[in-house]
């Protein structure tokens, strides 16, 4: 089996396993999840299939589990007391939520943005270079690249370029959420996962992140959570709906929005509740 | 009306501490420029002079060296309890830090002299007194304050941060120290400085252990006098009276300069923490100390292989962590160590003394024929008194300050004066009350005249934790009694406070319990030695703390005992009336509906 995240590994084996990862796809398929904090039960036995370099759109009334089957993809999950998790992700081979897989490499290979913008009171450049001087980065023309790189893919480069040493604070919550992106950007990672990361801003910031993530999905498997189903259909490839917990429904954006095959997500969809 | 009290309280601090002062400046011996610049401190002498350097390096040395010591291990342990610990560890470590907070200095004193002086001097040949006993038992003394206000400020840092970092793949260990950290240091700033605060202002430890020798020197083996001990050396009649007496109120205006100046600039960074107003970023600094000894310790490990792939980076940022993380539980696990140690020793030297007759006989100069009851039953009275003086006028000032006072520059600075006051070493208000009480409103040394001392010295503290508990009382409550047409009187009689009396209670109680353990304050007034018990107000009284120290300032190993089994006395009263304290607030928490 290949286990790209185990921290305990030997050469030999890191070897054999190197090989396969170029010949198994990046597809990310969960399997049976089910998690629950304490008596609630979040996520019901959730089965999905995510395809790599797409946008990927959870979509549901509040509380239904989308939120928590999203963090569950890059184990933040794992940080909150009392949380159960049963199932599999299968990603690249590897079951990502198993004993043996080091939850600090896996995030360094599934980034997240989350709702409201949290920057950190550091300066612009600092919070971007965060990421790349954890994982052993110290070179200061290597951090400068990474960090141009990164807030040019996440389209702030020319708003922030001649202020790169300024307070992140200072910036609007549209800014802040898209330096957010660009901090996620520089680890490098292959799947973003992005937690309502527009409903916390105004129409235009919020124009603006869609279009990022139109562009981010040339390269990066993108995963949505939102509330909002007009984004959802403006800005994915494919939907799940989920509702008290359960995936109702999953499959193109398109066929979801125009002739979906569940009543419920019919109701949903045409706003009868929600 | 009884918000203005706090301004009496303070312009009487003022105006004892300068008349006393000008009392001493005015006197023929007395030099200005030489009390702040002179080197040499000796009152008593055939010529005595009086340069203030040397009762300041005192205590710079044993207030700076507490710090010193108690400050990384005080957040080592803060970073821990908020950062890594686990619910389990949290109920347990919470509680013993309460407790170290809550044993009276006095008790922390007798350790200091009886405990761990002797082992400085076994080991690294210390005077009997010594600054070293001194430094290291102030240090745990003030550890709590450390430990629950940094606590306080890291668990203030939004849940987010944490999130964003450990989304990039950052261990818990490195957002603990390069998110979580720069983001609190501000607030951790202020609990260094609430420490350091405590520590110049603190007298029973210094003057138990470090001995009445001022001298301008850094020894930390030998035997110093801080400015604090100085003016208990007065209290205690040790030195003649005249000038030498007068001086204690220069170097008491002195000591509450310091205190206040240090106390309303940590005040300040507390304030607008809890505005949450963004922090001022400092950049790695703290972070670097803290991976200090990960980095030392995994440098001896790894004998210098370059690391080259990421697989065995990781690991090694892992093992970083994991060390880091253990030296932090150390630091925790340290206090929780020495919270036993300390009762361990003294129910060890105590409980031998403790018998029927220990508890109802009088002191005597022999002590086998010794007891305390006449003590027992003076801190009762002394207590009674002092809750008499302090909760009406406390609630009063705190109603008034919530419910009435409008939000003006005035109560503004009515409310920053409370603060400070509560940050007054309390041996200034020894001074405040042996001038204001015994000599101006002629109680003389009597339990009206302690009572009033400890009031005084209660008040802010009671005044903070109502206004607390009153905000605590949802505004609709408050909305609604007008809307029904009730003046603003009768909703705050029908319903703020009522609904705020736990609170309040649990916050007087805590106070009392403060008080019933204070010292230095009634080190003036209360009487040594005495084979009554006291019959009215006016009596003069003993009281458990002075009896202590006085015990425990004795030659005789027969009388340590006997300080041991008062002390042992003493924490079974703090201890029910915090258990009181304790059991309130839960009741009340169960048993709210909104």
């Amino acid at each position: 089996m290949l286990n790209i995240f185990s921290v305990n590994k030997s050469d030999d084996e890191k070897n054999a396993m190197s090989k396969n990862v170029f010949s198994t796809s990046g597809r990310l398929s969960i399997e049976k999840l089910n998690i629950s904090y304490g008596s609630n039960h979040a996520v019901k036995n959730v089965c999905m299939s995510i395809s790599p370099k797409s946008v990927t759109a959870f979509i549901g009334p509040s509380g239904c589990g989308k939120s928590t089957l999203l963090r569950a993809i890059n184990r933040m999950n794992d940080e909150i007391d009392g949380c159960k998790i049963e199932g599999e992700i299968i990603w690249k081979g590897v079951n990502i939520l198993g004993k043996d897989v080091d939850p600090v490499a896996l995030r360094s290979k599934v980034g997240m943005v989350f709702q409201k913008p949290n920057p950190f009171p550091k300066s612009i450049f600092d919070n971007v270079a965060y990421g790349p001087r954890i994982h052993g980065i110290n070179e200061k023309e290597e951090l400068e690249r990474i960090v141009e790189k990164s807030l040019k893919n996440s389209a702030l480069w020319g708003e922030v370029e001649n202020r790169l040493a300024e307070s992140a604070m200072s910036l609007s919550g549209g800014q802040q959420q898209r330096l957010c992106i660009a901090r996620a950007l520089a680890v490098e990672p292959e799947v973003i996962l992005m937690d309502e990361p527009c409903s916390a801003l105004d129409p235009i910031a919020t124009a603006k992140i869609e279009d990022l993530i139109e562009e981010l999905k040339k390269n990066y498997t993108v995963i949505i959570v939102t509330h909002n189903m007009q984004q959802a259909a403006r800005v994915s490839d494919h939907t799940g709906f989920m509702y008290l917990g359960e995936l109702i429904e999953f499959g193109d954006t398109e066929q979801i929005f125009e002739n979906p095959k569940e009543k419920l997500t019919e109701n949903y969809i045409t706003g009868r509740f929600g | 009306m009884a918000a203005f009290l706090a301004i009496v309280i303070s312009a009487a601090i003022v105006y004892t501490l300068i008349d006393g002062s000008v009392d001493f400046f005015g006197s023929p011996s007395v030099d200005i420029l030489d009390f702040f610049t002179g080197t040499k401190w000796t009152p008593n002498g055939t010529e005595p002079r009086f340069g203030i350097l040397p009762l300041l390096s005192g205590t710079i040395l044993i207030a700076g060296g507490a710090l010193v010591l108690s400050a990384p291990f005080g957040v080592g342990a803060a970073i821990y309890l908020s950062e890594f610990a686990g619910p389990k560890v949290r109920s347990i470590a919470k509680p013993v830090i309460e407790l170290l907070a809550g044993i009276p200095s006095i008790v922390y004193g007798f350790f200091a002299l009886l405990v761990i002086s002797p082992i400085f001097q076994v080991y690294f040949g210390a005077s009997y007194f010594n600054a070293a006993s001194a430094i290291v038992v102030m240090a745990i003394m003030v550890l709590p304050i450390i430990v629950s206000v940094s606590d306080d400020a890291m668990k203030a840092v939004p849940r987010s941060m944490r999130e964003a970092s450990l989304s990039m793949g950052a261990t818990r260990w490195e957002t603990a120290t390069k998110v979580v950290m720069p983001a609190a240091s501000s607030g951790i700033m202020a609990s260094i400085l609430l420490g350091l605060a405590r520590a110049i202002g603190e007298t029973m430890i210094v003057v138990l252990a470090a001995g009445s020798v001022a001298r301008l020197s850094f020894n930390p083996l030998g035997e110093t006098q801080t400015m604090t001990s100085y003016i208990a050396q007065v209290a205690t009649g040790d030195l003649p009276p005249g000038v030498a007496v007068s001086a204690a109120f220069a170097v008491g205006l002195v000591l509450f300069i310091m205190t206040y100046s240090v106390n309303s600039v940590a005040g300040r960074v507390v304030e607008r923490i809890k505005k949450g107003s963004a922090p001022k970023h400092s950049e790695g600094k703290i972070s670097r100390a803290l991976n200090f000894i990960p980095n030392i310790l995994l440098a001896l490990v790894r004998r210098r292989t370059k690391i080259v792939d990421s697989q065995s980076f990781l690991r090694f940022r892992q093992m970083k962590g994991k060390i880091g993380v253990y030296f932090m539980g150390i630091c925790l696990l340290m206090a929780g160590i020495f919270l036993i140690y300390l009762l361990g020793t003294v129910f060890a030297q105590g409980a031998g003394v403790i018998n029927w007759q220990f508890l109802t006989k009088f002191p005597s100069y022999v002590p086998e024929r010794a007891g305390i009851y006449p003590v027992i039953i003076g801190s009762i009275y002394l207590v009674g008194l002092t809750m008499l003086f302090a909760v009406p006028l406390g609630v009063g000032a705190a109603t008034y300050l919530n419910e009435f006072a409008r939000d003006t520059r005035f109560t503004r600075f009515l409310r920053r004066v409370i603060q400070n006051l509560a940050g007054v070493p309390s041996i200034v208000f020894g001074l405040v009350g042996l001038i204001i009480f015994s000599r101006l409103l002629d109680f003389g040394p009597s339990l009206l005249a302690g009572a009033m001392t400890l009031a005084i010295m209660c008040l802010p503290v009671i005044v903070v934790t109502t206004e607390e508990a009153l905000r605590g009382v949802p505004s609709t409550f408050r909305e609604a009694a007008q809307g029904l047409g009730a003046t603003k009187w009768q909703t705050v009689k029908h319903h703020v406070l009522p609904n705020a009396v736990p609170g309040i209670l649990t916050g007087t109680i805590l106070s009392l319990s403060r008080a019933i353990g204070e010292t230095a304050p009634i080190l003036f007034i209360a009487a040594v030695f005495s084979k009554v018990a006291p019959s009215g107000i006016m009596d003069g009284f003993l009281a458990l703390p002075v009896t202590i120290f006085y015990w425990t300032r004795q030659p005789n190993a027969e009388f340590h005992d006997l300080a041991a089994g008062t002390i042992l006395v003493l924490l079974c009263i703090l201890l029910t009336m915090n258990t009181l304290a304790i059991y309130i607030r839960h009741r009340a928490q169960s048993r709210r509906d909104w």
